[in-house]
């Protein structure tokens, strides 16, 4: 059973959207889109906050550097998309580097703050230089050239074709969490969530450990900055602001922090419950505090968490077991 | 133990996904676009109006839902559009470019709307473009002023799909420089928002100043980031830099603040001659109420009291007696939009985004803000706003525009092609 | 150029005073409670609306409007601490940060929906609306105001953090809470006085910056929130005089970078909220570690 149920869970998400994008209404496939982007966004940021306990403010910058990367490489280089994306993956994870030498020298409220100081510089950098980025304006006209590979062309005009795309981006991205998450990397990340003093007396190096989580989870940023440009056709600054900073810190914890799968529910619950919500109410920032004040309060370990335990699949929610001691 | 958990877990997503399918609306299998092939108007003229409703500019959304809601009423109640109802649905758009595209995809695709109305921001409004091309429906922007969207997005890059019924940047840079070149001052400066709208009507400003009076020079700038409570230092560098004029296009709550601070800072006294291009927005007007000093140049998008007929005073008053408010200029552009709209789709004969446009390209239109006529190439209204400098009326609790200048707007606006000689003002 | 330094001067002054009155209920919470309260912005904007609303139903007294507004705020405050914030204390910062975000949601649009979307005007201050004469240039009476208000607000912080009875119990508590318990201290209500006591201050804040911005908007406190987190940072977080000593400094940063630096940005404010996190994180003021 175990050993079938891997790939079992993978073909049914994956049968699952595959037909969301074959048979959904062209805004259902949107919002699946919005869903899958958000979602690996969060995934990657889950393996910092979730695994090493990291709370950081600044990750809207690595979003922003993959979007804006992914647009500029359009512009001046190649439109191809995948170039485009791994353009952006690329400013991602260089902009985390030199963010994440700094920032990785402390925890807690300290490390909070520090991104959320590098963040904002990055922010005010996209606004000011207007000449590069477009100021407020951003960059318009991003469109989605096909993917040209070999002998085959594959157009991504359409969104339902882009959608898939989209799609394969995130299933990958799926298998890859899931990877690091088992991998020996991962185990010593939760180890250090657990107790940061016993991982170092085993001679491990915390800063080391604790970058490679920040630089990991900013390309995944990236690369849901580089989605998000040719979903859009544009980049906006706020997507480097600190408010979107706060959206995969929210989706974990609706979804469950020390779950692999919260992320991905959390992203599914907000964005859904936002568009439900604005369904019936111009108030729509009361009604989702509100429901967010009741995941808090009533789901401790995130939605996913909770019903876990519920089920009583698991004896706590959070999966402690995983850590470098088992 | 890890597995056994996952697969519940997995099933547990697959559900909610259903579930979340399943909820987004009943056209999941429908088939749209069907009317979109008959000829006749078939079930009701559905407008999708998204504004920004929640933060410090939420009043701006409040007065956009306040004329675009008067004006459904009105068309209801009389014979409706071609004789179909209409319907409309607003949403906040957050001045969040992805927000906005979410926002019309949801109207279009899953409400179902024909028509698009509304945007604030010149960011959002760019990012539409494209959208509004892929969705094939008419986006009427009626508040977003970038010249960009009309002169690249609509008559460069072809995108048919875009209107505006409102002024651009134009009437903020170009007209205030024909203002400006008949006011004794002979040096000016700016204290302006720090992003593209603020950086393009200065530069617009100066280069049409520039061509209409030799001897002028610009001595100084200072730009007040998005959401800035203190002006002060803004105003002290301004007063050492003590130009002749002052020319803003701070708007909204900041110009309230910015225009009180001056005041305490004795800014009008220095600098004899200021021009605030959107100062004569109602917002703005009755938040400073008497402490908007005498004789300031303002403008705006439209002014309840321009055109000083029959139709704008009646629609003034209705307005009035319906909202107990004087009616903000995006109340008159979204009130406009339903019936430039409504004549567009009485002439095509259908709803049909292409011969919508068709009937929409060159139309004229009376509203309360007077003659409209959609230029052909970028889709822009052409139709006058004046320039007023401000008095006290014993008839209003604020000020109003006293002396009226007009800039026309075929002598302000550019005109495409957009590049080259003779496309810039004066002609 | 005297005159205009010292104008730049003065208003940066008035304005790191500002900052420092909402930043001081955010840096005493902070110091106690270990929270970093989002909400902190909001309790402003509540300020500044209960304020509003007050002096309206008071004939248009500001001070009676000051004295009440606040108050009001505090029954929510309080409200939040008891019924919610107590129950995250344990758990992990990113529960807390997002119990505040909530608030901040709920209160957002409750402000737009009780006052409505547009913004509303200031009050007028009796014998504090005029401007005096500086060497030639006019600079607003309630500026001066707000220059005097903020060290006698810190200066009656400090008393009563240093002088009561009272006070010695929070510093106790915020230094070791376990041995405050153990002393027969009630932690609990003890942290919901805090929490109020730095509610109220962000209310007064709220209250106090409305004749000095001139207008009230919904999410007013969004703007302020940030302002006060840098200062709370360069100051060392949960240090009052710090924090103070953090708003002039940001204060007169942006006075003269405004001035003097045509490019000047908040991108020297986050920097240097940067370097002091990097290089002394326990702020200017701060005790080493």
């Amino acid at each position: 059973m175990r050993r079938y149920a891997l790939p079992l869970i993978a073909c049914l998400i994956l049968a699952g959207l595959v037909l969301v994008g074959i048979l959904g209404s062209r805004f259902t496939v949107y919002i699946t889109m919005r869903v899958m982007i958000l979602a690996i966004f969060a995934l990657g940021y889950n393996l910092l906050l979730g695994r090493t306990g990291l709370l950081s403010f600044g990750h809207a910058a690595f979003f922003a550097g993959g979007s804006y990367g992914a647009a500029l490489f359009f512009i001046h280089v190649n439109r191809h998309p995948l170039l485009c994306i791994a353009a952006g993956i690329a400013l991602a994870i260089v902009l985390s580097v030199i963010i994440g030498f700094f920032c990785v020298r402390h925890t807690e409220i300290y490390f909070a703050m520090l991104t959320l100081a590098f963040g904002m510089m990055v922010f005010s950098l996209i606004w000011n230089m207007r000449e590069i980025t477009g100021g407020d304006d951003g960059l318009v006209g991003i469109a989605r050239a096909p993917i040209s590979l070999w002998l085959v062309s594959i157009s991504l005009a359409k969104p339902s074709h882009y959608y898939f795309l989209v799609m394969a981006f995130f299933m990958v991205s799926l298998a890859l969490v899931y990877v690091i998450r088992q991998s020996p990397l991962g185990l010593i990340l939760s180890g250090i969530r657990e107790n940061d003093k016993r991982i170092e007396f085993a001679g491990i190096s915390l800063k080391n450990y604790r970058l490679a989580a920040f630089v990991i989870s900013g390309g995944f940023a990236g690369l849901a900055g580089a989605l998000a440009t040719f979903l859009n056709s544009n980049t906006t600054p706020f997507s480097a602001h600190w408010t979107h900073s706060a959206e995969p810190v929210l989706v974990s914890l609706i979804g469950g922090l020390q779950t692999f799968m919260g992320p991905v529910v959390g992203s599914l619950i907000y964005v859904v419950l936002r568009e439900v919500i604005e369904r019936f109410t111009q108030n729509w920032m009361l009604w989702f505090g509100i429901i967010l004040l009741i995941i808090i309060m009533g789901f401790r370990g995130g939605v996913v968490g909770s019903m876990v335990s519920l089920l009583g699949l698991k004896n706590r929610p959070d999966e402690r077991s995983e850590g470098v001691s088992a | 133990m890890e597995t056994k958990g996952m697969t519940r877990r997995e099933f547990v997503k697959a559900g909610l996904l259903t579930a979340a399918a399943a909820s987004l609306g009943a056209g999941v299998f429908k088939p749209t676009g069907l009317w979109a092939a008959t000829p006749t108007i078939k079930g009701p003229v559905k407008l999708g109006y998204q504004a920004i409703m929640s933060g410090a500019l939420a009043g701006y959304g409040e007065f956009h839902k306040m004329g675009v809601q008067m004006a459904v009423d009105e068309i209801n109640a009389d014979k409706g559009i071609a004789g179909v109802k209409v319907e409309v649905d607003f949403r906040d758009s957050t001045l969040k470019a992805d927000e906005a595209i979410k926002n019309a995809r949801y109207f279009v695709d899953s409400w179902g709307a024909d028509f698009l109305g509304g945007i604030d921001s010149s960011g959002q409004a760019l990012a539409l473009a494209p959208v509004m091309a892929e969705l094939d429906r008419i986006l009427m922007v009626t508040h977003a002023a970038t010249e960009k969207l009309t002169e690249q997005q609509v008559f460069k890059n072809g995108i048919k799909q875009v209107f505006r019924i409102s002024t651009p940047t134009y009437q903020d840079g170009n007209a205030a420089a024909f203002i400006a070149k008949d006011i004794p001052a002979k040096t000016w400066a700016t204290i302006s928002p720090k992003y593209e709208y603020g950086y393009t009507c200065w530069e617009m400003f100066k280069q049409t100043l520039g061509k209409l009076k030799k001897d002028v020079s610009f001595t100084g700038e200072s730009w007040a980031p998005f959401g800035t409570t203190d002006f002060r230092p803004h105003i002290n560098t301004i007063m050492d830099a003590a130009p002749d004029g002052l020319y803003s296009t701070e708007w909204a709550g900041e110009l309230i603040t910015l225009v009180k601070q001056a005041n305490q800072a004795g800014l009008f006294q220095k600098i004899k001659h200021v021009m605030f291009p959107v100062g004569a927005a109602m917002d703005v007007l009755e938040g400073l109420g008497q402490e908007l000093p005498e004789n300031i140049w303002i403008s705006g998008r439209y002014f309840f009291l321009y055109p000083a007929d029959n139709r704008n005073r009646a629609w003034v008053a209705a307005f009035r007696s319906r909202w107990n408010h004087f009616p903000a200029y995006v109340s008159e552009t979204g009130y406009s939009t339903l019936f430039a709209l409504k004549k567009a789709i009485e002439a095509a004969g259908s709803k049909d985004t292409a011969k919508v446009v068709q009937a929409l390209e060159g139309m004229e239109i009376d509203t309360p803000a007077g003659r409209r006529v959609f230029r052909k190439e970028d889709h822009q209204a052409m139709y006058d706003v004046p320039w007023g400098l401000t008095k006290t009326d014993a008839a209003f609790p604020f000020k109003v525009m006293g002396k009226q200048v007009m800039v026309r707007a075929k002598e302000c606006f550019n005109r495409p092609p957009f590049e080259g000689a003779g496309t810039k003002p004066p002609f | 150029m005297l005159e205009s330094i010292v104008h730049v001067c003065l208003a940066g002054l008035s304005i790191g005073m500002f900052i420092w009155l909402v930043a001081s209920g955010l840096t005493l919470i902070f110091g106690v409670l270990k929270v970093l309260n989002f909400a902190h912005g909001t309790f402003y904007m509540l300020g500044a609306y209960l304020c509003y609303w007050v002096l309206g139903r008071m004939g248009e007294n500001f001070w009676l409007g000051l004295a009440i507004g606040p108050l009001v705020v505090c029954a929510a405050g309080f409200l939040i601490e008891r019924f919610f914030l107590r129950h995250v204390y344990h758990l992990a910062l990113p529960y807390q940060l997002l119990l505040t975000f909530a608030f901040v949601l709920i209160f957002d649009d409750a402000v737009k929906i009780l006052w409505g979307a547009g913004s509303l005007g200031s009050p007028n201050v009796p014998g504090l609306s005029g401007s005096i004469s500086i060497l030639g240039r006019n600079f607003p009476l309630y500026s001066l105001f707000m220059i005097a208000v903020g060290p006698l607000v810190a200066l009656a912080m400090w008393t009563f953090l240093e002088r009561t009875w009272w006070g010695r119990i929070i510093r106790a508590s915020s230094s070791d809470r376990e041995m405050a318990a153990a002393l027969g201290v009630r932690v609990p209500a003890l942290y919901t006085a805090v929490f109020v006591l730095g509610t109220w201050l962000g209310a007064l804040g709220g209250g106090l910056a409305v004749p000095y911005v001139g207008l009230l908007t919904p999410g007013m406190g969004e703007a302020i929130i940030i302002d006060a987190f840098v200062v709370a940072v360069i100051g060392g977080l949960g240090s009052l005089k710090g924090a103070f000593f953090g708003a002039l400094i940001i204060g007169l940063l942006s006075s003269f970078g405004t001035r003097f630096l045509p490019t000047f940005d908040m991108f020297l404010t986050f920097i240097l909220m940067a370097a002091v996190l990097l290089w002394r994180p326990q702020g200017f003021f701060g005790e080493a570690k």
